[in-house]
């Protein structure tokens, strides 16, 4: 037999790789670089300098970062809200679908199968204003070329590519209510659209918040989507937090203020989570 | 509900399991997990290291890595172009690794693999990126081996002015692009000299065919648009080589967004070219839609393939201007060497260059990949004024003009790229754009000096 402390011991001895992993891909890289967002390190001038926190004072008045926060706080509210509308409507119908659904589902799922890069460069062709078949249908709107028509060419990249994922978590959800609870509603006498609103929303309440945040989270650090689609053009407006981390960073080799705007990233997204929690605790703490 | 059931069998303990599973002391165990583990993670860690010390392979030899794009579908040319330097020089291994074709991509790699220390002896280099480069130390001074007067002298004046860094040299031509006009012979008595002309001349071509689109260029929001702009600016007069700062709040620089605005406002330039790069611009006039276009050469071999709709109805010239000649942006690449190669290989990555810049070997590549020499002596050699576009287009290299040569190119464009794209797509006036373009530059050359 083992004492308790040897005990004790085996189980740190189990965790230390699963903590060990976290530790080097999650933790050590956010510290890197709040660490390098005190710094002045632009790779061309060869220079580490020590700054303190000058590079949050200049962020704070730096206007294109704040329109790269509008630009991607309005991307994620405006896609995601759309995704979780069109994708608790598809999780409906196929709910109630008798036959062939495996074959529906699958067939929901190919837009969010496909790798994103390539979904945008298909959107980018079918954007086109010569030769696309949008520009055919809507002649005269110039989706890449135009501020507003180009965020919202992004936004429906975005909506057509992930409301299959919000749709298949919301029909998981669905699809774990139990039948006699459904029953017991009919013998209540409730309406198909009571039943909705009193049955359902209710009980995948949780696949709801889980398909916000994760598609929340998803949204606010969207990249290559836009990239591929504008490189952030026309005159930067669907330029979002992480392509103007991106061009920073990688393209101007300016890591500090580079990773300045990369902690501004996370920060933004660790209040989205707490946020986002403190429902899902409230949520919870209701049902108990 | 009924409790829980409480299972009194007790639960089995993972250790002696594990002990008997293995038949070593727990302790043992953790050993030498612990051994293989610090093994292994100075294995990995000794992999990201070069991996000889010595770089020279069994033999000897030398053994240079040499980074570059691929030139064309079929690589056999360049293979042999190789493996004639190491038939002349047997103490040389030639190892080629390829780079990704766009540039942004390898500009990437390089930031991160020079200041890594990565395994590299030479490589290509963007126009662009020269100064940075050699501020930042990763590239070598040539100026021993390719002294800066030999390199005014023998190369295109665009070219030499890119390499040179305060009279030092840290890259050698190797072959150049130029931004050029393309015109359809079926459409136009003749290539337009001045904008007016290019107007009147697409003004009457749609006329006759109203599906037409007069002009086409790049105005997405990208390195491409700056080239454009910049085109448009020499073309009204204006000059952005002279100074640090660059000066771009200027009259002709004004007048250059307005003239782009207006193509765009009297429908003489189609939509599009708000979002459009280099291919878009190519495909639509490839498919035989369009009566001008701005781009490089390229577009030139693809307009000239036998299945092509426009071959032999297409003409290259200079831009236009408001008045006497246009100037294209220069671009184009040069071979540079890591500024921490060891002397040894140093001679022989001199070597190299000087072999792969030769002008035998810009025929090679003109001849092969139809990329355009750098080197004058090239132009005035009977042989190569044979065949091919290069001969054709040594007026207009010869006229064409680097974008600024700064350290912080890279910068410089970003701001430049957003406030010209809002310029072209009207969100903002040119005088507008142009003064919060300066601003943006006066702020990134003040905080950098």
């Amino acid at each position: 037999m083992i004492s308790p402390a040897g005990e004790r011991n085996q189980a740190y001895g189990l965790i230390a790789p699963a903590t060990l992993a976290l530790a080097g891909v999650a933790a050590y890289p956010v510290l890197a670089s709040g660490w390098l967002s005190l710094h002045r390190l632009i790779l061309v001038f060869r220079e580490q300098r020590f700054v303190g926190l000058t590079n949050y004072a200049t962020l704070l008045g730096d206007a294109r970062f704040w329109s790269a926060l509008a630009h991607t706080s309005s991307f994620a509210g405006i896609a995601v809200s759309i995704e979780l509308a069109v994708g608790l409507a598809f999780a409906l119908l196929l709910d109630g679908v008798g036959r062939g659904k495996s074959i529906l589902r699958a067939a929901v799922l190919v837009p969010w199968a496909m790798p994103t890069v390539i979904s945008a460069k298909i959107w980018a062709y079918l954007l086109n204003p010569e030769s696309g078949a949008f520009g055919r249908l809507l002649p005269g709107v110039d989706w890449l070329g135009t501020p507003v028509d180009a965020m919202a060419a992004a936004i429906l990249l975005d909506v057509w590519k992930t409301t299959p994922f919000v749709a298949l978590l919301l029909l998981a959800g669905l699809q774990s209510i139990p039948a006699p609870v459904y029953e017991a509603a009919r013998v209540d006498g409730a309406s198909a659209w009571m039943t909705f609103w009193r049955v359902k929303i209710p009980l995948v309440r949780t696949s709801i918040l889980i398909a916000l945040l994760f598609r929340t989270l998803d949204a606010f650090r969207v990249f290559d989507s836009i990239y591929v689609l504008t490189q952030g053009g026309p005159a930067n407006a669907t330029e979002t937090l992480s392509i103007y981390t991106f061009k920073t960073m990688m393209r101007s080799g300016d890591f500090g203020y580079g990773s300045t705007l990369a902690v501004a990233t996370f920060l933004c997204i660790a209040l989205i989570s707490i946020i986002y929690l403190g429902v899902f605790r409230a949520g919870f703490g209701e049902r108990a | 509900m009924s409790k829980r059931v409480r299972h009194d069998r007790p639960v089995p303990r993972l250790r002696p399991a594990l002990d008997r599973c293995t038949g070593l002391e727990w302790s043992a165990a953790r050993r030498w997990a612990t051994a293989f583990a610090v093994i292994s993670l100075v294995a990995a860690l000794a992999g990201c290291r070069r991996s000889n010390g010595g770089l020279n392979d069994a033999s000897g030899r030398v053994r240079l890595v040499f980074k570059y794009q691929p030139l064309g579908p079929d690589p056999t040319a360049m293979r042999r172009l190789i493996a004639d330097f190491e038939r002349a020089h047997p103490e040389v291994e030639v190892v080629s690794e390829v780079l990704p074709n766009d540039s942004d991509t390898a500009h990437q790699y390089f930031l991160t693999a020079l200041e890594a220390g990565a395994d590299l002896d030479v490589f290509v280099v963007d126009i662009i990126w020269v100064q940075e480069f050699a501020r930042a130390g990763w590239i070598a001074d040539l100026s021993p081996a390719f002294p800066g007067e030999a390199i005014r002298r023998d190369f295109i004046p665009g070219a030499a002015e890119a390499v040179l860094s305060n009279g030092r040299v840290f890259a050698v031509p190797w072959y150049a692009d130029v931004g050029v006009l393309f015109y359809r012979s079926d459409l136009v008595p003749r290539a337009p000299k001045t904008f007016a002309e290019l107007e009147q001349f697409a003004d009457q071509a749609r006329r006759k065919d109203p599906s037409l689109h007069g002009y086409l260029w790049q105005g997405r929001q990208y390195e491409g648009l700056v080239c454009n702009v910049f085109e448009a600016i020499w073309g009204h007069g204006g000059d952005t080589g002279g100074g640090d700062p660059l000066r771009i709040d200027t009259k002709p620089a004004r007048a250059a967004l307005g003239h782009l605005r207006s193509l765009l406002e009297k429908g003489l330039s189609p939509a599009s070219v708000k979002s459009a790069s280099e291919e878009d611009s190519r495909r639509l006039f490839q498919s035989g839609r369009g009566v001008f276009m701005r781009n490089w050469p390229y577009a030139w071999e693809e307009a000239q393939r036998p299945d092509s709709i426009i071959r032999g109805r297409v003409g290259i010239a200079p831009l236009p201007a408001l008045d006497g000649i246009g100037h294209g942006t220069l671009g184009g690449w040069q071979l540079a060497i890591n500024a921490r190669v060891p002397p040894r290989h140093r001679d022989a990555a001199i070597q190299l260059i000087e072999h792969l810049t030769s002008t035998e070997s810009n025929r090679v590549l003109a001849r092969e990949y139809g990329r355009h020499p750098p080197r004058r002596a090239f132009y005035r050699d009977a042989q190569s004024a044979e065949r091919g576009l290069s001969p054709a287009l040594y007026p207009l290299l010869e006229a064409a003009r680097p974008r600024p040569a700064t350290p912080y190119y890279n910068l410089l464009s970003d701001a430049l790229q957003s406030e010209f794209s809002a310029a072209i797509v009207g969100i903002r006036s040119p005088e507008q754009a142009l003064a919060r373009a300066q601003q943006q530059i006066d702020r990134i050359s003040g905080e950098l000096r």
